[in-house]
């Protein structure tokens, strides 16, 4: 592994093509929106996402997806960094991840929890809030 | 006028009678305070009630002459005690007795050793008469 | 390795290495804790960039860092915070504008402020402060040293001192300078008493106290203290020059100790030792007039009592002398109690034996103070069964049925009247009748009325044996029903007698409480036994009365008086004793008829003296203390005590006089001061701080 810039493994070109597999499809063309259930795996770049069930929101011209909202326990994972959740938003376009409910991102030896994170992939920056707690060493990595 | 004999037969007092065990003595005062205390409630028979005890004195130089001598002492002495039911422990009653006894240094060394025991001793009887004297008024709050 | 936790509201990851907690941040590594409103964790450089403000409490929690801002090691170990203030044991207060940590162990201040003292916002000048160029904190050894320390009392600088060492305030054993005391005598000057403590280990340890005084007093106290497995000693002593008496070194030597022996028996010590009869008095020690130095060893148990000891007696009073007082006494006392099986009641043995020497060797009685022969020596062997059994007969009288046996063998030599042996066998039988009375009102308080009569047969043979022991007779409560008055063994109260009383108590748990004593003793002849003042003279005895009130308030009083048939006084005395919240009051009255042949007093005792304290303020404690010898027309002791006690200094200032006066004791006025840094150096117990106004 080259010289790895900590969290900077949250960083995600969000303009890579999106995959989605799932045991179920389900399509609601009233709203525009599809939900995937059961074991659903999304994968864009070396970021995966896996849920128990995601709803995918189109964009309004009805072909590229506007936003992911996966739920019922989230795992994310990016390299050396995985985050979970209880539930979690991601909005392609601003490339935001907003997962929340008992959030656990660990990366190496430190670990953080919280009640809401909200991560930038473009510029991997991220922003977890509600009593936050880490666990680092001190001297570590 | 309302009083009636305390050891009159079924009286409450005579439930104390044999049936007060009191703690051990750790000290000379302690030995002598259990020897009154057995003399006036008799000795243990039948453990119904427990009398805890701490005793406190000091002696105070008293009767100080012009030419700096201490020709008197007052030995006071407090006593802070529990009676306790035997079986359950719960506390029945309790108090505080104070009072003093004197003794002179007037005399020969030998005079003054004397009188200071016995003025030891005659402080805790006389304080073990005092709590006898409670606990019999006490007596019909004996389980 | 270790891992450190930290908690936040709210926690950014940035793009590049570092962590932003923002909102209550803690951080806790290794038990050190810190606290913070913003923390960048730069996990490149491994270090902590804190926001204040900044708590950082160390492990234990004795050593607390308050601080701005600050650059620190991830494991909080080493770094810089400024503009800080270091709080230890949550009493001394070390500000300064930089306080860096160097790992883990020591922290260093540059100009300091430290004072315990409570700063107002009002009057930021605290009461003492000590200021310093720098101060290094070991948090292992707990040390302060100080470097260009100044001491400054309400802002003024009092003594500057180049380099400081202290222990801090939660080092319990700590070698250094104790609290000072300033001491005014009108014999002695003023003088400074400066104690240093030396911890020597564990268990022993050493405190040496110079004391110079104005007057060309030097002297130098020891105390040594050493806890043993099984007991501990106190030893404590001073060797002095002074201008009292010129060219001779005074001195003395008081110790203790005690020591737990197998089979639960306890060894006391006890040696006092004095140069010369006035030095305890002149330096403040102690006011005792007869030095007792004795070796005890006793036992008890519930129904067994052993005790052997050796006693020296050493008199400091001017008409006594040392030759011809006792001033060797050798006892030995075994006492059983039992109960008498198909008898029944309470019995006991006391065997005993006793023996004292004086040093002189003169059988006849010389100029001195008592009417016995210089040099006589006494040993006594005795042996006493003593045996009572009670009834309750109907109509609820306690009759009880007593006995005393007892028989002496007495040796006394070195005096002319006296020597030879002689023996004594000794009885006496009573019957008690007791008739306690009951009766409850309706506010709760319970009344006892308990008349007692005594009827006592005794024999009436002293056999002609000196009495010694037994010249100092009282009469109270508790010889009102004795078989025999007499302190000691060499009388014994002879002849037949009834003993007549009766107690009244009232008796109210929430309430007050009384007892009230009344008695006198009819003897069928008068033997002479007793003197006058005893109250037991002559064939009818003095009335007795005695009176108990305890008052919930925390009142108490106990008073005695005996008096004849037509109200002579010949004894009365009381004490009085209050402890309320703000005022407590130790009052004791006296009033002893004169007794020159019995009681060696040629002039009735009139004195009244009292020992008052009263909290003036929270922090201001003030002390009254006085007697008043209304024979001799003037006081014998007067002293008033101030006591000013904060959060940070505790102040005790003493003033005594003292009027008696012999040809080697003089009246001298003794002016106490001593002042404590708490927090600094003394374990005195920090006092309310004052409100910031």
């Amino acid at each position: 592994q080259e010289a790895k810039i900590a969290f900077g493994g949250l960083a995600q070109d969000t303009s890579l093509p999106v995959e989605v597999q799932a045991d179920s499809l389900s399509v609601n063309n009233a709203d525009g929106t599809a939900i995937f259930a059961g074991n659903v795996l999304v994968g864009q770049g070396e970021m995966k996402l896996s849920a128990a069930s995601v709803k995918v929101e189109y964009a309004t011209d009805g072909k590229a997806i506007a936003r992911l909202h996966a739920s019922g326990g989230v795992t994310i994972a990016n390299l050396a960094d995985a985050a979970e959740a209880q539930e979690a938003v991601y909005t392609i376009d601003s490339g935001t991840i907003v997962l929340t409910g008992d959030v656990l991102l660990t990366q190496g030896p430190s670990a953080l929890s919280g009640q809401k994170l909200t991560i930038n992939l473009k510029d991997g920056t991220g922003v977890m809030e509600g009593r936050v707690s880490t666990v680092f060493v001190p001297g570590g990595n | 006028c309302g009083f009636t004999p305390a050891y009159a037969p079924g009286g409450a007092a005579t439930r104390l009678m044999g049936s007060v065990r009191v703690a051990d003595p750790s000290d000379k005062n302690g030995f002598d305070f259990v020897e009154r205390i057995e003399e006036r409630l008799g000795r243990t028979e039948e453990r119904l009630y427990d009398l805890a005890y701490t005793i406190r004195t000091d002696s105070v130089g008293v009767g100080l002459t012009t030419d700096q001598r201490i020709t008197r002492y007052n030995l006071t002495g407090v006593i802070d005690y529990t009676l306790t039911d035997a079986q359950t422990g719960a506390r029945i009653t309790g108090g505080q007795v104070q009072s003093f006894t004197s003794y002179a240094a007037t005399g020969s060394t030998v005079a003054g050793l004397a009188a200071e025991e016995s003025a030891a001793y005659r402080l805790m009887r006389l304080l073990a008469d005092q709590i006898v004297a409670r606990l019999i008024a006490e007596a019909a709050k004996l389980p | 390795q270790e891992t450190a936790s930290l908690i936040s509201d709210r926690l950014s990851i940035t793009g590049d290495t570092r962590l932003i907690a923002e909102g209550n941040v803690e951080v806790f590594f290794q038990g050190r804790s810190l606290r913070a409103s913003r923390i960048i964790y730069d996990q490149a450089a491994d270090r902590l960039l804190i926001e204040g403000p900044i708590v950082l409490t160390e492990t234990g929690g004795d050593t607390l860092i308050l601080a701005s801002q600050a650059d620190l090691a991830a494991d909080l170990s080493e770094g810089l915070l400024t503009s800080a203030r270091m709080v230890l044991n949550q009493q001394l207060q070390l500000a300064a504008n930089e306080i860096q940590r160097i790992d883990g162990r020591y922290t260093a201040l540059n100009s300091v402020v430290a004072s315990s003292c409570k700063v107002c916002a009002s009057h930021p000048v605290p009461l003492w402060e000590i200021r310093a160029a720098r101060v290094v904190h070991d948090q292992e050894e707990r040390q302060l040293y100080f470097d260009h320390a100044q001491f400054r009392l309400a802002g003024v600088p009092v003594f500057y001192i180049p380099r400081l060492r202290m222990p801090d305030p939660s080092l319990d054993r700590a070698t250094g300078f104790l609290q000072p005391k300033l001491r005014t005598t009108s014999l002695l000057g003023t003088g400074l008493k400066l104690p240093y403590f030396i911890a020597l280990g564990e268990n022993r340890d050493l405190t040496v106290t110079p004391y110079i005084t104005t007057k060309g007093g030097r002297s130098v106290e020891l105390r040594y203290r050493q806890a043993f497995r099984t007991g501990q000693i106190d030893v404590t002593g001073a060797t002095s020059r002074d201008d009292i008496l010129p060219g001779e070194s005074r001195g003395y030597l008081f110790a203790t100790g005690q020591f737990a022996l197998p089979e639960n028996y306890r060894l006391d010590l006890k040696l006092q030792a004095v140069s010369d009869p006035a030095y305890l008095l002149d330096y403040g020690i102690s006011d005792t007039d007869r030095l007792d130095s004795r070796i005890t060893i006793d036992r008890t148990r519930r129904n067994e009592y052993i005790s052997g000891r050796v006693i020296s007696f050493q008199s400091l009073r001017d008409d006594e002398d040392n030759n011809t007082l006792p001033s060797v006494v050798a006892d030995l006392t075994f006492h059983r109690r039992f109960s008498l099986g198909p008898l029944g009641g309470e019995g006991g043995l006391r065997l005993q034996t006793h023996n004292h020497w004086r040093s002189s060797s003169d059988p006849l009685d010389g100029p001195d103070d008592d009417l016995i022969a210089d040099g006589r020596d006494l040993s006594r062997i005795s042996a006493r069964l003593d045996w009572r059994r009670s009834f309750l007969l109907p109509g609820g009288v306690e009759a009880v049925l007593l006995g005393e046996a007892s028989g002496d063998i007495y040796s006394v030599g070195q005096d002319a009247t006296y020597s030879g042996n002689y023996s004594r066998s000794h009885t006496a039988a009573g019957v008690e009748l007791r008739w306690p009375l009951v009766k409850a009102t309706g506010t709760g308080a319970m009344h006892v009325i308990e008349p007692i009569a005594q009827l006592v047969w005794a024999d009436s043979d002293n056999n002609g044996i000196p009495n010694e022991d037994s010249t100092l007779l009282e009469f109270d409560e508790g010889n009102l029903f004795s078989l025999n008055r007499f302190p000691g063994s060499d009388a014994v109260e002879q002849g037949r007698r009834a003993n007549i009383g009766m107690i009244w108590t009232r008796y109210d748990p929430r309430g007050w409480s009384m007892a009230l004593t009344m008695g006198r003793i009819y003897r069928e002849r008068d033997y002479g036994q007793f003197g006058p003042a005893s109250g037991l003279a002559g064939e009818t005895s003095d009335w007795l009365a005695g009176v108990n009130f305890t008052l919930p308030q925390g009142y108490s009083l106990a008073a005695r008086a005996t008096f004849d048939g037509d109200f002579e006084l010949s004894k009365a005395e009381g004490r009085l004793s209050l402890n309320r919240d703000k005022l407590a009051l130790a009052a004791s009255m006296l009033w002893v008829e004169a007794d020159p042949l019995f009681e060696n007093r040629p002039t009735p005792t009139r004195e009244f003296s009292f020992d008052a304290s009263w909290k003036a303020s929270q922090q201001l404690t003030t002390r009254l203390v006085g007697s008043y010898d209304f024979e001799g027309g003037r006081g014998t002791l007067a002293g008033l005590g101030l006591e000013y006690r904060t959060d940070c200094i505790a102040v005790d200032l003493s003033l005594s006089r003292r009027f008696t006066s012999s040809t080697n004791v003089t009246p001298t006025t003794d002016f106490g001061l001593s002042f404590e840094l708490i927090g600094i150096n003394g374990k005195g117990a920090a006092g309310p701080s004052r409100r910031c106004s």
